[in-house]
């Protein structure tokens, strides 16, 4: 008669090492934290938006490390290497065009995590610290966009960076420090790539982990803010964990995204103008498209001259930004449902509205300059 | 998704001909189970009856049909209805223009824009709010057909969780770990290599070490080259040696001559 070689309850060797982990770091009271948080209504897919920023993040670190092989951060070599990477490199062009779109991605998704929170009235007591905290990270964000652009030295990603420079440089107090800080000289060069160079792939990946990770400690401290609409009878019933619904949804959106990015670096991948020289020649400078409706707005006459270009630049965005900081405490009604708080739904509809007006106008305006 | 992915990497474009056909085709299957699922949700979780088996498949159909005739319809009336807005628009910004005052170029985008695109936006909601009333009143058979659930709210979540539940785990799991992991080998075999979008003037960087090119006529008439000249050098030399030795001879006489003079002139 045959006999087993290992007793039913005996562990295997994978248990073993796992039960080794375990007992030094705690490994199964970790993975309990981790999958085990109740959601308040169950699962949905409008959760989702977090753990798909935070994969484009990821994959945004990956491609960048592997892109950061070949490319030279110096005016005499950056147009070369980006050149190199998109024709000699072995799918170069993919891994480029990936993290190009992937930062769009990252973009879209801010805005669309930032609008859930508000809909969801998600930002009103007690996580009015993981709605700052989520603001910063929306400035990192922004900021990754700003300074990965000029990488490349082309034509575009030059004179996108003298326009953002130029608004920069408007604001009062600390603007002419910030241009001339950024710069490191009167027009851009190699000091401004440099500069730029170690802000994207140094000062801001670090603050974007540190901020992400106090934001999931925050959010996990303060506990998700559930549905808005529903009896309590009724959440409770539908109340699940993170682990497996949500993981589950959070991986399909992620699939989906991942996708889209790829096919949008397949459609549309990127493609170098000229190398970058101080003179614009037929060249309209123009900034990323998350930017083109504030640039669309410094258009408008009203916005003319020093006084003007200051209010539209600097005065408008900043004021708008420091509404979304004190949101929070200036919105103390505890009532969540969208549809009883027609001010908060009316004020994004109109801001959407607004920002899409004005992108749309910048892309017809277009054909007026050429 | 995936599939477009796949069609893209082949070069083939999933919006025209063949792709286009390919896509639509593999679409269908997909497009039945999700809304047999989505409409699953809906039936017991907001209208608290279990519908009949087979609703994805039966809803389809009718939904498909009724589409195929609404949204070409609706795509002609949105059209057309932009179409007279923009001439409307631009018509009344010019006489503004011509009667009251010039209006900045930019101005001008943004409030053509707003104008037309109200009326667009307007137009194109109220089709689609008839065309989701028209999905409605299709669906409503189905509904007035299902069985109501009874029970507790918490009962009603556990039949929803318990038909969610796939019956074999994992063999779910295989299979989809199984299908992603082919799908990435295929995904990165189809990948071209060097972009597909090469730029009009860029130029081959080379990193390693020059070839040098062996052309033997080059070589030969390099050659002859090389041997003309040296003949030449050496006849130069030749004259030159030739010259310099009749000197020698002219200046040994003429040493002999003052050799013979100087004893007598000594003595």
């Amino acid at each position: 008669m045959q006999q087993d070689s290992q007793p039913a309850n005996q562990p295997n060797p994978f248990e073993k090492v796992v039960e080794f982990v375990d007992e030094r770091v705690g490994l199964k009271t970790i993975q309990a934290k981790m999958l085990n948080e109740p959601i308040p209504g169950g699962s949905r897919w409008a959760y989702a938006f977090g753990s798909v920023l935070l994969f484009i993040f990821i994959l945004q670190v990956v491609t960048g490390i592997l892109l950061m092989f070949y490319y030279v951060p110096s005016t005499d070599h950056a147009y070369d290497s980006t050149q190199y990477i998109i024709h000699e490199v072995d799918y170069g062009w993919f891994l480029l065009s990936y993290h190009f779109w992937g930062s769009s991605a990252m973009v879209v998704m801010v805005f669309a995590h930032m609008s859930q929170v508000f809909l969801w009235g998600a930002y009103k007591k007690p996580r009015e610290l993981v709605w700052l905290v989520g603001l910063a990270l929306f400035g990192i964000v922004m900021g990754f966009g700003f300074t990965g652009y000029l990488l490349p030295w082309d034509q575009r990603a030059y004179w996108a960076t003298v326009v953002g420079v130029e608004i920069m440089d408007k604001t009062p107090i600390v603007g002419d420090f910030m241009a001339r800080f950024l710069k490191g000289g009167p027009t851009p060069g190699q000091m401004t790539l440099s500069r730029f160079f170690v802000i994207h792939v140094m000062v801001l990946p670090a603050a974007l982990m540190g901020l992400a990770g106090l934001h999931i400690f925050l959010f996990r401290k303060a506990g998700p803010a559930g549905p808005f609409r529903g009896t309590p009878e009724e959440l409770k019933a539908k109340t699940d964990y993170f682990f497996p619904r949500q993981i589950w949804k959070d991986i399909v959106a992620m699939a989906s995204v991942f996708l889209i990015i790829c096919s949008l670096a397949f459609i549309e991948p990127v493609v170098l103008l000229e190398q970058a020289t101080p003179d614009p020649g037929d060249y309209h400078p123009e900034p990323e498209w998350y930017f083109l409706f504030l640039f669309q707005l410094l258009r408008l006459k009203m916005f003319g001259g020093e006084l003007g270009q200051l209010m539209g630049a600097m005065v408008l965005p900043g004021a708008f930004m420091a509404f979304l900081a004190a949101l929070p405490f200036i919105d103390t009604n505890p009532e969540r449902n969208l549809f009883k708080r027609p001010i908060a739904l009316v004020g994004w509809i109109v801001i959407m509205v607004f920002i899409l007006i004005f992108t749309v106008s910048a892309i017809i305006n277009r054909d007026f300059l050429h | 998704m995936v599939f477009c992915l796949l069609l893209l990497a082949a070069h083939m474009h999933p919006w025209e001909g063949t792709g286009f056909f390919l896509l639509l085709l593999v679409s269908i299957p997909i497009d039945i189970w999700a809304l047999g699922l989505c409409a699953r949700t809906v039936f017991i979780d907001r209208l608290k009856v279990d519908p009949q088996p087979g609703i994805g498949k039966n809803l389809w159909i009718r939904w498909a049909v009724f589409s195929a005739i609404a949204l070409p319809l609706i795509k002609i009336i949105v059209s057309g209805a932009t179409g007279i807005a923009k001439s409307v628009t631009s018509s009344i910004v010019h006489s503004i223009e011509e009667a009251i005052y010039e209006i900045p170029v930019a101005e001008q985008i943004s409030l053509e824009l707003v104008m037309w695109g109200s009326v667009a936006s307007g137009v194109l909601i109220l089709c689609a709010l008839g065309w989701l009333y028209g999905l409605g009143w299709l669906t409503q058979s189905f509904v007035r057909n299902a069985k109501p659930l009874d029970g507790t709210e918490e009962e009603r979540a556990n039949f929803w969780d318990g038909l969610r539940i796939p019956a074999d785990q994992p063999l779910l799991l295989t299979a989809f770990t199984g299908a992603g992991v082919v799908l990435v080998f295929v995904f990165w075999a189809l990948l071209p290599s060097t972009t597909p979008h090469p730029h009009e003037e860029y130029e081959f960087i080379s990193t390693g070490p020059k070839e040098e090119k062996v052309e033997p006529k080059k070589v030969l008439k390099e050659a002859e080259k090389v041997l003309a000249k040296a003949e030449l050098v050496v006849k130069k030399l030749e004259e030159e040696k030739g010259g310099e030795s009749k000197d020698s001879k002219d200046e040994k006489a003429k040493e002999s001559v003052t050799k013979e003079a100087q004893p007598e002139n000594k003595k």
